[in-house]
């Protein structure tokens, strides 16, 4: 008797189980059935201001032959840097927007990075110390993504602190720091400089962690506010944050231990900030094999007085990303099911300024002239998505824009039939796309 | 004798009549009981302003070291602070390095089950600059009899990571 009370009740649950709808975070009772093209998406900001005529043009011979073919640049004043680990330039392993644009707003480096991660161009009055206005693509992921994930699968990793750090998430209404995306700027967080400050951590018992819990749910509990609602940024649950702590203090050990003296098989010398940044991507890339990731390189600035050193950070970030993209192809998980996009955030101007360096070449500005709104988009990936060694644009006839990154990314992962009609202004990149 | 109907007893309506009357006139009771005020606003309810990162590293290591940071110390401490999005977990990982630090003014368990209550108005003054109300003192008070994982550095940690620690 009591087996066929408990099989009826059993059968009751199961069929209230199946017949109750799901509330998703978005307010929505279903998920929409936008499949995905792909399951995960590094979108890698090839930034700092990249001209075209150094870049896909190759004024200055090919600065980028991992990116791109042709005879490698012979300049004075590069490095010697290691092969790609690719036999082909990544251009054949997808397609190549060779003339895009950043059409609207100053050229400036963060009016590009807000632009190329909320997909909507910015106007002067942008507050570097704001959270963007309008939603980031890692809001958009994490809101409406269904299943729902956690910011462990979206990641921002900026190269740089002084504004970067605010473009995880946006302050729109609707979004925010609840969606927002896990920030590392990792060149500065695990460096010798920060080492005495977080360096050496208390670690506590499971047992002593369970104590704290309790004393500081209890001092929570009598106060009236919350500080993670109160412009605090994200707010991992505990668990994914202790997995968090765990790995910032695995790559700090290992710093330490002297593992990353040579970063990405770069001798120390040569490696600069994007060389570290990248390397550290990578180590996100394998602990937690994200859906989404941002990455940003910015050392091309340099170009603002001496250009022979900006051609020189154009072929280092240029070996960075083959190696990110092949790191990729060599995680279980997320070889041959990642798209990754690469594109400057914007150019830099036609004329140059008049700061010369020391083999005579005078330097160059970003100022919103045209040639300033001139820059690439490589889309590269599985050859059963993507289309191989594709080139789309021409001079005349540009085809792309910056704002059409963040609606590519929601179309690849499934989400863009549920983001709010009018938030964004781009489209779809479907020429990069079987 | 059994009455057939409420009207059948005419000294019974008169009595009730009677009871109505003395119970229009009794005026209004004031009941007072040997109990003081007590204040029930929620403790801490007055913080409404969050610490800047700057305030909240320089005012966590004043509170755990009794001085003040170098300014080396605290653009580094900065620089971590700034270097990760999740603040929780960022404040989280400086407030152990403190911790570990030997210089860290933290009492012995000794020291603080030598005298309990006092031990929970000081660290309630040095985290929150306020005394704890009645309720606060029972409850940690009794946590510490009770719980013997409970230690002054244990404490120390939850309140440095509290969401009122963060506000003034």
């Amino acid at each position: 008797m009591k087996r066929r009370s408990f099989l009826k009740k059993s059968s009751l649950l199961a069929a209230s189980t199946f017949a109750a709808p799901y509330l998703l975070p978005t307010g929505r009772l279903f998920a929409r059935t936008a499949s995905r093209r792909v399951n995960h998406v590094v979108f890698c900001l090839y930034a700092g201001g990249v001209r075209n005529m150094e870049s896909v043009h190759q004024n200055e011979g090919n600065l980028m032959p991992a990116l791109f073919a042709g005879a490698k640049s012979s300049n004075p004043g590069l490095d010697s840097m290691p092969a790609s680990p690719f036999m082909q330039p990544l251009e054949k392993m997808g397609t190549l927007f060779k003339e895009f644009r950043y059409k609207e707003g100053p050229t400036g480096h963060f009016n590009g990075h807000t632009v190329a991660v909320t997909g909507r161009y910015t106007d002067t009055g942008l507050n570097l110390k704001q959270n963007p206005e309008y939603p980031t693509i890692f809001e958009y992921y994490l809101k409406h993504n269904s299943p729902s994930q956690t910011a462990q699968n979206a990641w921002w990793i900026s190269n740089s602190l002084g504004p970067y750090p605010a473009l995880n998430y946006s302050r729109h209404p609707s979004y925010g720091p609840m969606f927002g995306a896990n920030h590392i700027t990792p060149t500065m967080l695990i460096s010798p400089d920060v080492y005495p400050a977080i360096g050496k951590p208390k670690q506590f018992q499971f047992h002593e962690e369970e104590a704290v819990s309790k004393v500081r749910d209890f001092l929570n509990k009598n106060f009236d506010k919350q500080a993670g609602q109160v412009g605090l940024g994200i707010n991992n649950e505990a668990a994914d944050a202790k997995r968090i702590a765990d790995f910032i203090q695995n790559l700090i050990d290992r710093g330490l231990s002297g593992e990353f003296l040579n970063p990405l098989g770069v001798p120390l010398t040569l490696a600069n900030n994007d060389i570290f940044t990248t390397l550290f991507a990578e180590e996100v890339i394998k602990e937690f094999k994200p859906e989404l990731l941002t990455v940003n390189m910015t050392d091309v600035d340099v170009c603002h007085q001496d250009f022979s050193e900006y051609c020189n950070n154009l072929q280092k970030a240029d070996y960075a990303v083959a190696h990110l993209w092949d790191t990729i192809q060599q995680t279980p998980g997320m070889a041959n099911d990642t798209v990754m996009i690469i594109v400057p955030e914007h150019g830099r101007n036609l004329q140059p300024n008049s700061i010369r360096d020391i083999y005579g070449r005078f330097a160059v500005d970003h100022t919103g002239d045209a040639t300033s709104r001139e820059i690439f988009c490589m889309v590269i990936g599985p050859d059963n998505l993507i289309q191989q060694d594709k080139v789309v644009g021409t001079p005349s006839n540009p085809v792309g824009e910056s704002i059409d990154v963040v609606p590519t990314i929601a179309t690849l992962l499934g989400f863009d039939a549920d983001i709010p009609s009018g938030l964004l202004p781009g489209r779809f990149l479907h020429e990069a796309f079987v | 004798m059994v009455m057939n109907s409420f009207y059948d007893c005419p000294q019974l309506i008169g009595f009730i009549l009677l009871l109505m009357l003395m119970s229009c006139n009794e005026p209004d009771k004031i009941y007072q009981y040997e109990v003081d005020n007590v204040d029930v606003t929620q403790p801490g309810i007055d913080k409404d302003n969050i610490k800047s990162e700057l305030e909240f590293i320089s005012l966590a290591y004043s509170d755990l070291f009794g001085t003040t940071l170098t300014n080396d110390q605290l653009l580094s401490l900065v620089v971590a602070y700034n270097s990760l999005g999740d603040k929780g977990l960022i404040a989280d990982i400086i407030v152990r390095n403190f911790l570990n630090n030997p210089g860290a003014d933290v009492p012995s368990v000794q020291e603080m089950e030598a005298d309990i209550p006092g031990f929970i108005k000081d660290t309630y003054q040095r985290f929150y600059v306020r005394e704890p109300s009645e309720y606060e003192l029972w409850y940690l008070q009794d946590l510490i009899v009770n719980d013997e994982d409970m230690t002054p550095e244990i404490l120390y940690y939850a309140f440095l990571t509290s969401d009122e620690y963060r506000f003034f």
